[in-house]
């Protein structure tokens, strides 16, 4: 065996099968030893060669996809159902030409036409679509120059575990927009604008830019949330357009008053996604280059990103991913695999690893037995592999009081051949110091970053870029808004949520909803007092008159006893005493009682169990001040 | 109303007749309008919060924007009722009617967020989808069902309307998962969803988590009536009054005239006056007409003022004094010693040997109709009064003590007894007068 491996110098190699020794040569199609057992990877081997210490032997293969392989959101571009026999030539670049010649399993039988039980090739895979294959890459070619068409990302004979491999051409200091999109979005606030001023008189938009407004306004508007009358009379407008101009232009001033009453409303909901996320560039740029980095590399690494609820933590991570999917699919970046959890849609942070290896692999396997496989799947060095980026959303409800499930994620970054990028999302800032162990919060490392509550300015540009030149809101209204969240608690889901409302409540105003105008401070303050204010004091007001009493017998005994606390019978007697002097019937006390419940029902008064009768014990969930103002308002 | 009860006697059978069969038809329109098995044409005295509320869900049900809304307001104010009326509203428009799944949850019938999941299933018709797959976990179907919900999109998929009744006892759900997800369904682009909340507790928003708490919209619908006496006596009017649509114009003229003297009569207007004091929600007012309204019979068409009169003092009588008069005069002694205890020790707790000495001493003394009693018997009695909880141990392990050494407090009012023994039958002076005096 080794003579005759000496002999081919390379060009041949014996390997040992589990009975006999099997012997593959360049040119014919290997098995190669992968994460499934059943299912080993297909490959056809190009050439041996040694590493530099010609120490390991190498091969050089031309990869093989099975349909398992391919990402589970581009198996429905092959449009049928896959032969459980067909396999794909693979075109892409991201995979690893190079392989340990001792992960080679055996020989297997490859050809071009369907025969059902050997393997077969039809089509080609080039990581965005499947293509008829060119059938000159199938000839038998053994050590010719490899057939990817693509830039040579990793040069053939450098190892790329050995050395960090070459980043790709040119790293982009920032994603910039697609240029037509920059232009749609252009073109449509320009017509919004006209529109916004009032002058709906169709004379002035050229034949140009209505065309432009129509085939891609709409589409930016409808996309945001489309209603179908109003998509209807887009179609109607389109189907008029060529036959004459009167129609048309009394369809336009239909299409002009719904976009008018339609597009605050829209924009403003939470749900609907930004063109951009003004006030996070710097957050989004770090966060941007540290994956793209780890993609390019090829490695993996963590990152804990903290901040309030509402403050753009996962929008700008998904906006990160969506423009590094937009690079990778411009060719920029290798490919990688986006999955996100969540640890307020698990039930139990050990389905952590069910749902990441459903993601990965649409397997369906018990929690142990999922984390079994993903240990095997990041430890062990696996040909084809491209990065995956997970993102752990409330990472806190992930805690175990082992904490192996955080040991897990943040540890398998850190293996060799992983090639996981892990961001983890939480509320507090020290997270890592306040509940994981040692050995969890050294894996997590220090890359930290800390989205800080949006200022009032940030607020305003927010609501601002969202209506995108849409002028609804009066400018000291705008900053109401944002001046009140900001000093509260500066979510911007908050802000838009008043926003909306005032929106709302300005087009009620109005009797006809196109003739509203701008939302004004007293729209904004009426939202604000919807929200905002305390309905304790209102609560106490519309309380009857025994409840009032009550609670005004709650305060004397307070101020008898000289504590926040008394017993119903001690209250009771009050009451009866406080009646006596407002002239009415003392109620029993069954009556009583079921007075204290209805205010311990509507939390004004914090009650014990019921069940003590009368010796609960009565507090107030109200300051006393608020009560008494409450109470001499109503006397007045 | 003299006049009628005239008319009545002098009433030739056949009248007879059709009068039992108008009474039936009264009593069943009136029953279904105070037992709320019919919603009310309009609710009264919240038209704002209707036209919120239903623009709310009409923005749901027709435009697809999700949204998400609390209806706070106290026990009887009408939450329930104001949903159903906006619903049924809803459901009329004809787009609507056959796209909006309206989805009923319960705080206390859903007591944890597993058996929240299988009715939302369950209400949604998802079962036969989910029939052929078996969900392992609580997970896999929470799992599924948030897939199920965002696979739509806002035009295509219909939109789904929660609706959770005690809203304040999902807060109290583990990690408060399921409200997380259904907060966070309504603020992402997925299926247009509308979570509505009822809830009596006014502090309800500080029991939500933070993350919870900034997913919900804030939108708030205060259920507060602010009505006036006047308002209140004008509905009790217009609750009794039969609808328009009565089959019989003489009998209808007859029992709404009745009605209208009926709420100007002195003695009902004070009864009135004294629910109102105490609560103004409908649903004490209804229970109140209720009683008034079984007192009608063929033979006494109309509601009396009597009638009123005696259903409120139904209506108010206190349980506890109730249930003294059944007790007996051994029981009612040994009550009245705790009396007498806590009046000299000032509201601490006594055990029976104190109150058993306490009766020695008044047998001793003043007592001339009462016989000695055993020992186990007058235990036997104490235990009795500890059954019907008018009287409560204090100390929690009771396994250790002795019975009768267990510390025990009163629950019972001074005035509770007093009024028990005047009304009590037969009660002998002597007793009466013991416990009328300052110190045993």
């Amino acid at each position: 065996m080794f003579v005759g491996l000496l002999l081919s110098r390379y060009l041949n190699m014996s390997v040992e099968g589990q009975e006999a020794v099997t012997t593959v040569t360049p040119g014919q199609y290997i098995l190669i030893e992968g994460n499934d057992d059943e299912y080993p990877f297909v490959a056809k081997l190009l050439k041996f060669f040694g590493d530099e210490s010609h120490k390991q032997k190498k091969a050089l293969v031309q990869w093989f996809l099975r349909l398992s392989e391919v990402p589970q959101n581009k198996k429905l571009l092959l449009g049928r159902s896959p032969h459980p026999q067909e396999i794909f030539y693979y075109l892409g670049r991201a995979c690893d030409n190079e392989i340990n010649a001792e992960s080679i399993l055996g020989t297997v039988d490859v050809r071009q036409d369907n025969s059902p039980d050997t393997l077969y090739v039809k089509l080609s895979w080039d990581t965005k679509a499947f293509n008829v294959l060119d059938p000159v890459l199938m000839q038998d070619t053994p050590a010719s120059t490899p057939p990817k068409p693509a830039l040579p990302l990793f040069p053939p004979c450098a190892s790329p575990t050995a050395t960090p491999v070459s980043r790709g051409p040119v790293r982009r200091a920032l994603p910039t927009p697609d240029p037509t999109v920059m232009r749609r979005a252009g073109s449509v606030s320009d017509t919004r604008a006209t529109m916004s001023a009032g002058k709906r008189s169709t004379l002035e938009i050229s034949a140009n830019d209505l065309l432009l407004c129509l085939s891609q306004g709409w589409a930016t508007l409808m996309g945001v949330g489309a209603t179908k009358k109003s998509e209807l009379i887009m179609m109607d407008c389109s189907c008029l357009f060529p036959v004459g101009s009167r129609s048309y232009f009394i369809y336009l001033d239909v299409i002009f008053v719904v976009l008018l009453t339609c597009v605050p409303v829209l924009r403003l909901h939470v749900s609907s996604v930004p063109e951009s996320l003004p006030c996070r560039e710097q957050e989004f740029q770090d966060i941007y280059n540290f994956v793209e980095s780890k993609v390019m590399d090829g490695t993996g690494g963590c990152m804990y990103i903290s901040g309030v609820p509402g403050t753009g933590k996962t929008a700008t991570i998904h906006e990160v991913i969506r423009c590094l999917q937009h690079a990778s699919d411009m060719d920029e970046i290798p490919t990688f695999r986006f999955i996100e959890i969540n640890g307020m849609k698990m039930t139990d942070p050990h389905q952590a690893y069910v749902q990441i290896l459903q993601k990965l692999t649409d397997q369906k396997v018990t929690a142990d037995h999922a984390a079994a496989l993903l240990e095997k799947r990041f430890s062990n060095p696996a040909p084809k592999k491209e990065t995956t980026v997970l993102l752990v959303d409330e990472l806190d409800l992930l805690w175990t009081r082992k904490q192996n499930v955080m040991y897990n994620l943040f540890d398998w970054p850190t293996r060799r051949h992983a090639r996981l990028v892990v961001l983890t999302i939480a509320n507090t800032m020290d997270l890592p110091e306040r509940i994981m162990i040692n050995r969890v919060a050294s894996r997590l490392g220090l890359t930290r970053m800390s989205f800080q509550p949006y200022s009032f300015k940030q607020l305003q540009q927010i609501i601002t870029s969202r209506l995108n030149k849409v002028k609804a809101f009066e400018e000291d209204a705008l900053q109401l808004v944002s001046r009140k969240v900001a000093a509260l608690s500066g979510d911007a889901r908050r802000c838009l949520d008043i926003c909306r409302r005032a929106t709302e409540i300005c087009e009620h105003s109005t009797s006809h909803p196109s003739s509203a105008g701008l939302v004004r401070m007293n729209h904004v303050m009426e939202a604000l007092d919807e929200m905002f204010s305390s309905s304790y004091i209102t609560a106490i007001r519309c309380a009857s008159l025994q409840e009032q009493l009550f609670l005004r017998a709650v305060i004397a005994e307070f101020r008898r006893l000289g504590l926040e606390e008394a017993t119903f019978q001690q209250v009771f007697v009050q009451h009866r005493a406080l009646s006596r002097v407002e002239g009415l019937q003392p109620i029993s006390v069954s009556e009583g009682l079921a007075v204290c419940q209805r205010l311990g029902a509507c939390r004004l008064l914090l009650l014990e169990a019921s069940r003590l009768d009368m010796l609960q014990r009565v507090r107030l969930n109200v300051s006393q001040d608020d009560v008494l103002y409450a109470l001499k308002a109503v006397r007045d | 109303m003299s006049k009628r009860k005239v008319k009545e006697t002098h009433m030739p059978v056949g009248e007879c007749i059709s009068q039992y069969g108008y009474i039936f038809q009264v009593q069943m329109i009136l029953r279904e309008r105070f037992c709320h098995q019919r919603l009310p044409e309009k609710p009264v005295g919240m038209e704002s919060q209707h036209k919120h509320l239903l623009e709310l869900l009409r923005r749901t049900a027709v435009h697809g924007e999700s949204n998400s809304v609390l209806i706070v307001g106290p026990r009887g104010s009408g939450k329930t009722m104001l949903l159903n009326c906006v619903l049924r509203e809803l459901l009329e428009v004809k787009d609507v009617n056959k796209n909006v799944l309206p989805v009923h949850l319960n705080g206390l019938l859903q007591t944890d967020d597993r058996i929240a999941l299988k009715e939302i299933t369950r209400q949604l018709n998802l079962e036969n989808v989910v029939g052929d797959k078996v969900f392992g976990s609580f997970a896999e179907n929470l799992a599924f069902l948030l897939e199920a919900l965002k696979k739509g999109d806002r035009s295509s998929s219909r939109p789904v309307l929660f609706i959770l009744d005690e809203f304040d006892l999902f807060a109290h759900h583990k990690n408060q998962t399921l409200l997380y997800n259904l907060l966070d369904v309504s603020q992402s682009a997925q299926a247009p969803v509308a979570v509505i909340g009822l809830t009596c507790r006014l502090d309800v928003l500080e029991l939500l988590e933070k993350r919870v708490k900034s997913r919900f919209s804030h939108r708030q619908i205060h259920l507060l009536s602010s009505l006036s006496f006047i308002q209140y006596l004008d509905n009790v009017r217009s609750q009794l009054s039969l609808p328009q649509d009565f089959p019989d114009t003489n009998f209808y003229d007859e029992w709404n005239d009745g009605i209208k003297t009926l709420c100007e009569d002195q003695s009902v207007v004070d009864v009135l006056q004294r629910h109102y004091n105490s609560s103004k929600d409908f649903r004490s007012l209804h229970l109140l007409l209720m009683l008034a309204l079984s007192r009608v019979s063929a033979s006494k068409p109309a509601i009396k003022p009597t009638d009123l009169l005696e259903a409120s003092r139904v209506c108010m009588v206190d349980s506890k004094a109730n249930i003294l008069h059944g007790l007996s005069i051994l029981e009612l002694c040994l009550i009245i010693a705790m009396k007498h205890l806590n009046d000299i020790y000032e509201g601490e707790p006594f055990n029976f040997q104190m109150v058993h000495n306490e009766f020695k001493k008044f047998l001793q003394r003043k007592s001339h109709s009462i016989h000695n009693f055993d020992k186990p018997v007058v235990i036997k009695a104490f235990e009795h009064l500890q059954q019907l909880e008018l009287i409560k141990s204090m100390d929690s392990s009771t396994a250790k003590i002795q019975k009768e050494y267990q510390l025990m407090k009163l629950l019972l009012d001074h005035s509770q007894i007093m009024e028990a023994l005047q009304k009590y039958p037969q009660c002998p002076t002597d007793v009466k007068q013991w416990a009328m005096s300052a110190f045993g």
